[in-house]
């Protein structure tokens, strides 16, 4: 073997080669083909936390990406970006769901839930969040947000579960400090304020 | 004795933040003029870069430039392990060669791969045993270990190489090599000839080296302005770190501004700052661009510099009297040093073994070698935590031998008040393990849950497994400050880090509780540098509770002596005359003459002084801590210590038991019961404490049934980066409830009587796990950790020989 | 590898079709460079990491007749685009085929349910960690195999039917519907055609490029599941590494008519042992006319073995799918 490789050389040998696009519209013209219609608008409204929000979302933008970058709502967390973690767990009408998952424009016709959106106008937090502060669920608390998305989505389909149920409902969600069962215990806590 | 907060819950004020999504980590911030830095890292395990070529990226638009590690290393790279800043001799896949910063992330990566960069090939391996074979290849470029001579090779013959595989005791004049010493403690052959007519096990065995997997992973943005570096980023410690990252990025300690409120997650990467260097690479940027830098960290990144534990493959002989005494140990490890060096688990794994069962004799021997994989550090238990779970099914083996029970065992070979341990013989400040083997086995029913041993359901058969855990718990020699203004509420200025064990918090309350004030007039002052925080130990190696309890006790006691001298001017008689209660500092005889603390504070900053920190400091004050009081000079009422050097050895004990059912069928097994006890003094912070307890258990299933750590040896690439192939354990690996308690019994060289616990959590919940399978096994020793279902199956079917389990490394033999 | 520096979702067009229509002209004229997106949840990671760089995607979820569960005249019909959650909650499903409700139920994570489809679960590509690295594989267009080698990772990998290839399917809804006797209803633009389940799925020896017989610009739209199994004896069990996200090491789906404790037929697949889920037709055979048992489960189990290529590191897999068949036999 050539012990010098350049690094495109390398990445050619080990890499499927596939074809590039840079912009999707040049993309066509380079292959002589016309775009077909239909494609998305990037600019679009968007119901986050009971508020509409317009919004220039590219089309491959996740839902994860126009919170944290576009909405400044930063209380949803990028723990892995590929579906494995939990932390950037979102309610798109009542249901959970990784934001750094889906595509915005996908979910552009749902209600959006953030854990900015819980806390009620006076400041009073909601049970799962109180819940969990009375059981001091989080550790670093990075985790968290997804937590406490996960804990509403499953209270609101599920009013009173079993800790056995609130664990199945959050098994979506990785802590990695391993406070499950104090998360679990704030679920419980949370059931019983209601 | 009875306390106003030690031993009480608490809000701890960065909770409601959490549970918000108010909080803010480093990726959080968002600045002016912010750019946006992604890394090219190296794909290839050994490597030289020889030529970049970055003509075409620089002349994208929305490319501000890059940095290399000619920019970082002006006078060339250290030629040493340890982490780089960035690296033109990458020792892994993954390792940062250079940070290209753009208008936005998507430029960046696209103008990373515009890049055109030579590499030279470098032989490389993965696993040390295969380096120490004569001819093997070295991880590093001046050899395969690095200690104090620096770099070296260390060879061992073909033969006893393949014997060291086969499994067969290691010879006398076996070479040991490494950074870290070999050690006898007593008569190791008149420990083995007491065993004889008792029992004797000697195998081989392996542990996993898996990752940290901090669920934050290490962004960073930083920005100049006044010729001060503001640095957002992420840490276990947040002065101890900053105090040392300021050398690192080479901008004076007065000039670095480290803001870092909250760390998602940190497990013993993130506890100095030669463990996360990359918080350079945008200091560096920014002053190179003149523009604040955002680099955020992937998973992948996080995996590849996040660091990893140490991997053994060791061989271990243990022997037992017939009276159950553990008499001797032989430990032979070959531990796995990585990419970059570093890590002394193996010698922490024999010191463990001396003091957590008291062996009257012990050898450690190895060898630590470098191999092109991750970095290794210290992660959660460096050492105790791997041997835990490779020791107690031994323990049962022996007392099944011998007729023991197995808890008897345990308690006979058991740490007590006035024991000493490790190879210095070192005194242990307390400890009270045959109280906290009984507390757990009571609290469990173990006795009563015997009748359940072995017994089949079906294709399920229950297991019970009791565990122990250590690590030594608490330093000192640091510094306190509190504060009081006019408006007598006390300022505990906090340089303890905030990962999420809430002690930076807790550790606060001997300050109040020394003062006895009420939580509510009390304020912890944290979360960034120029808050002008005293200095502190690394928040690792569960130290924080014992070491900062004594500092911040310290500095409300210098405050509440300062208080004493004021009234005594003030008011009459001397200092000893007075006492305080009720947030008043009053004569003993009558109390109605004195003065209320905020009168008292009002008084000091009159007085300036030595009551404000103006004058006689106390010696020997860290340069750190020295800076920041010179910072709160004259500003208000100051308490100030520095903490004496403490003598002895404060242990974290923790004690598991768990009852399994494994199904023989599929090799799966589910946790049915399971507590834990943890033995650490007085319990500052009962949420705090049983947070770690089932925190440590997640990590224990983890460590022992779950955590994979995989290179493909074929190209050195790394197989186990994300959170799926890794396998971190999720809700429904756990238990449903984890049950937990504690000793609570005072230690004797702590302020409020507290020791930490962070780490035997989960020793004592990985060792009753290995216990507890091997149980439903009929006592089958894997000699492994962790133990997953591809092996049990393995084990049960008796399937061939040459059916290689692959769940930890990627080692050959063992 | 280049992927380490690469996590942003690159520039790529996405159609939103609202209709059948425009979907199957989308996907007909845009061949092979517009990617079907049911949940994408086997999408985002490839383009994230740049091991697959289609020029747009075809976001299926917005077209309501490719969703939800009816009443057919013969038995149920369901929408490919209906969500892993609905299909695991369904009371149709729950009630008649429940072994499909439980496999569904075992996918992944709950959210990955939430957006996740039955026809992304059935259709995604396998999870191979050299293939998804981006490595060139034989599966990537290459001409070697990094798990089939003697130092390959190969615990995951496949002990049947692996030809230069040894990926597995990774569906646990894919040996439901062959169990069941399921049937694929493919569109296009130029017509529709119905393929038995088993048909559906194809191994590296006759395509090492894709893991289903659909063609550019087909699109699966819809699963009919006759009567013919409905409220059969049913056995799924998956054994995964974690209890959550994990992809099965072996799983089973199994269905028997069964009058009077004598098994009058029976259909059986395996999953995560082949690159198609394992139609086990010789124990179909063995147990028609035999009384359920112990016995007759560990012979069944020892017959679905016969024939296993075990590699390096997955000689467990051996062992655990004879015990899953005997598990479903016996049970």
């Amino acid at each position: 073997m050539n012990p010098q490789l350049t690094r495109r050389r390398f990445i050619k040998g080990v890499i499927a080669s596939g074809a590039v696009a840079g912009t999707t519209s040049l993309w066509y013209a380079a292959n002589g083909q016309s775009r077909p219609a239909g494609a998305v608008e990037r600019m679009i409204r968007l119901n986050v936390n009971g508020q509409d929000r317009t919004v220039d979302v590219a089309p491959q933008e996740t839902l994860a990406s126009t919170l944290r970058y576009k909405l400044g709502l930063t209380g949803t967390k990028l723990g892995c970006n590929r579906g494995e973690c939990g932390a950037c767990t979102v309610l798109v009408d009542d249901v959970p769901t990784y934001a750094c998952s889906v595509l915005t424009h996908s979910m552009k016709d749902g209600r959006i839930e953030t854990v900015e959106g819980l806390e009620a106008p006076d400041g009073t937090l909601h049970p799962v969040q109180q819940g969990f502060v009375e059981a001091l669920s989080p550790q670093c608390g990075y985790c968290t947000p997804g937590q406490v998305m996960a804990a509403v989505g499953l209270l609101r389909a599920n009013p009173n579960p079993t800790r056995e149920q609130a664990r199945e409902g959050l098994a979506g969600n990785i802590c990695r400090c391993g406070s499950y069962d104090s998360y679990l215990d704030g679920v419980m806590r949370a059931a019983e304020i209601g | 004795m009875a306390y106003m907060h030690i031993g009480q819950d608490f809000v701890p004020p960065d909770v409601a933040g959490k549970v918000t999504g108010r909080i803010k980590y480093a990726e959080d911030y968002t600045r002016e003029g912010m750019v946006y830095a992604r890394l090219l890292t190296s794909p290839i395990p050994h490597a030289r870069v020889l030529e970049v070529d970055d003509s075409e990226a620089l002349a994208m638009d929305g490319v501000f430039g890059i940095l290399r590690a000619g920019d970082v290393y002006p006078d060339g790279e250290p030629q040493s392990t340890g982490l780089k800043i960035l690296t033109d001799n990458p020792t892994l896949v993954g390792e940062p060669i250079l940070a290209l910063a753009a208008v936005d992330e998507k430029t960046a990566e696209s103008a990373i791969a515009a890049l055109n960069v030579t590499f030279e090939r470098l032989p490389f391996v993965l696993d040390p045993l295969d380096s120490l074979q004569e001819g093997g290849p070295n991880a590093y470029l001046g050899g395969n270990t690095f200690g104090q001579q620096g770099f070296t090779e260390a060879k061992w013959t073909t033969d006893q190489v393949a014997s060291f595989r086969a499994g067969n005791t290691p010879a006398e004049d076996l070479a040991t090599t490494g950074p870290i010493p070999t050690f006898v403690i007593g008569d190791l052959e008149a420990g083995f000839a007491a065993a004889e007519g008792g029992y004797v096990y000697e195998g081989s065995f392996t542990t996993a080296g898996y990752p940290h997997h901090s669920m934050e992973p290490r962004s960073a943005m930083a920005y100049w302005e006044d010729g001060k570096l503001y640095l957002h980023g992420t840490s276990q410690s947040l002065t101890a770190l900053a105090n040392d990252m300021a050398g690192i990025i080479g901008v004076a300690k007065e000039d670095l501004v480290f803001i870092n409120a909250a760390t998602g997650g940190g497990f013993g990467q993130r506890a100095r700052a030669n463990s996360i260097p990359s918080m350079a690479i945008p200091a560096k940027l920014s002053q190179k661009l003149n523009r604040p830098v955002m680099m955020r960290i992937t998973r992948e990144e996080e995996f590849t510099i996040g660091g990893a534990r140490q991997g053994f493959q060791g061989w271990i002989k243990v022997g037992f009297r017939p009276d159950g005494i553990m008499s001797a140990c032989d430990l032979f490890v070959v531990s796995d040093n990585g990419g970059k060096g570093g890590g002394a688990d193996a010698f922490s794994a024999a010191d463990c073994i001396s003091i957590l069962y008291q062996t009257e004799a012990v050898r450690f021997r190895g060898a630590s070698v470098g191999t092109n994989t991750a970095h290794r550090g210290a992660q959660r238990g460096p050492g105790q935590n791997q041997i835990a779970p490779i020791i107690a099914p031994i323990m049962d083996a022996a007392a099944d031998a011998l007729g023991m029970s197995r808890l008897d065992i345990r308690v006979v070979n058991s740490a007590q008040t006035g024991d000493v341990g490790g190879p210095q013989g070192t005194p242990l400040t307390s400890a009270y393990m045959p109280e906290a083997l009984r507390q757990a086995a009571d609290d469990f029913d173990w006795e009563g849950r015997q009748s359940r041993r072995r017994q089949r359901n079906g294709s399920k058969v229950t297991g019970l497994g009791i565990g122990q855990g250590y690590h030594n718990a608490g330093r000192s020699g640091q510094d306190g400050i509190v504060m009081m203004g006019a408006d007598g509420r006390l300022k505990i200025h906090s340089g303890v880090g905030n990962l999420g064990t809430y002690s930076y918090a807790a550790t606060s309350r001997a300050a109040a509780e020394a003062l006895k004030m009420p939580w509510e007039s009390c304020d912890i002052v944290t979360s960034r540098t120029d808050n002008h925080l005293p200095i502190t130990s690394p928040q690792d190696g569960s130290n924080s509770i014992f070491t900062n309890t004594r500092t911040c006790y310290g500095a409300a006691m210098d405050m509440v002596a300062k208080m004493k001298e004021i009234a005594a001017a003030d008011l009459g008689g001397e200092p000893a005359d007075y006492d305080i209660s009720e947030e008043r500092v009053h004569q003993i005889a009558d109390s109605g003459v004195g003065m209320t603390y905020a009168e008292v504070a009002q008084r000091a900053m009159e007085l300036g002084g030595r009551y404000t920190g103006e004058a006689e400091l106390p010696e020997d004050l860290h340069e750190w801590t020295q800076i920041a009081a010179s910072r709160l000079a004259g500003s208000a009422f100051m308490g100030i210590y520095h903490d004496p050097a403490h003598s002895n050895n404060p242990p974290g004990f923790t004690v598991t038991c768990t009852e399994i059912e494994l199904d023989l069928e599929t090799g799966k097994f589910e946790i049915l019961d399971m507590v834990s006890i943890g033995e650490c003094g007085t319990v500052v912070h009962p949420q705090g404490l049983k947070n770690q307890l089932v925190g440590g258990a997640v990590w224990g299933i983890g460590l022992s049934a779950l955590e994979q750590h995989l290179y493909d040896p074929q190209n050195g690439l790394p197989a186990s980066t994300g959170y799926w192939q890794s396998k971190v354990p999720t809700y429904l690996d756990t238990p449903v409830r984890i049950d937990t308690g504690w000793v609570d019994l005072p230690d004797p060289e702590n302020p409020v009587g507290a020791r930490g616990i962070g780490e035997p959590s989960q020793g004592s919940v990985s060792a009753a796990l290995t216990a507890a399978i091997s149980d439903a096994l009929d006592g089958h020793i894997f000699g492994a950790a962790p133990i997953t279902t591809d092996m049990i199956i393995n084990h049960i079917s008796g399937t061939r020989e040459d059916a290689v389990a692959l769940a930890q490394n990627n080692y050959r033999g063992v | 590898m280049v992927a380490t520096s690469h996590d942003v979702m690159p520039d790529i067009e996405l159609y939103q079709p609202a209709d059948e229509a425009n979907a199957l002209e989308l996907a007909d004229t845009l061949g092979s460079d517009g990617w079907l997106l049911g949940g994408g949840q086997d999408t985002y990671g490839w383009l994230k990491d740049r091991n697959k760089s289609p020029a747009a995607m075809i976001e299926l979820t917005g077209i309501d007749a490719w969703k939800g569960v009816s009443e057919t005249g013969d038995g149920i019909e369901i929408g490919a685009v209906t969500t892993l959650t609905e299909i695991a909650n369904h009371p149709l499903i729950q009630s008649r085929f429940s072994l499909l409700a439980t496999a569904a139920g075992k996918v992944a994570s709950p959210q990955i349910r939430n957006v996740g489809t039955l026809g992304g679960n059935l259709i995604q590509d396998t999870r191979c960690w050299y293939y998804r690295r981006g490595l060139s594989c034989y599966r990537a267009g290459g001409n070697i195999c990094y798990a089939d080698s003697p130092e390959g990772l190969n615990r995951e990998h496949a002990i049947f039917g692996s030809s230069r290839c040894v990926a597995v399917s990774p569906s646990d809804t894919a040996p439901v519907l062959v169990a069941l006797d399921a049937v694929m209803v493919v569109s296009s633009a130029g017509g529709q055609r119905l393929i038995a389940a088993e048909d559906f799925f194809v191994g590296p020896a006759r395509d090492i490029l894709n893991m289903t017989v659909l063609n550019e610009g087909e699109i699966l739209t819809a699963v009919r599941i006759p009567n013919t199994w409905a409220n059969a004896e049913y056995y799924f069990e998956k054994v995964a590494d974690r209890n959550v996200w994990d992809f099965a090491l072996v799983n089973i789906a199994s269905a028997m008519r069964v009058e009077g404790g004598v098994i009058q037929d029976a259909r059986m697949a395996c999953g995560a042992v082949e690159c198609v889920p394992r139609r086990l037709t010789a124990v179909e055979n063995l147990l028609r006319g035999q009384a359920r048992s112990e016995e007759l489960g560990s012979e069944a189990g020892q017959l679905a073995v016969q024939g296993a290529e075990p590699l390096n590191y997955n000689h467990f897999k051996v062992p655990l799918m004879a015990n899953l068949v005997k598990r479903a036999v016996r049970a």
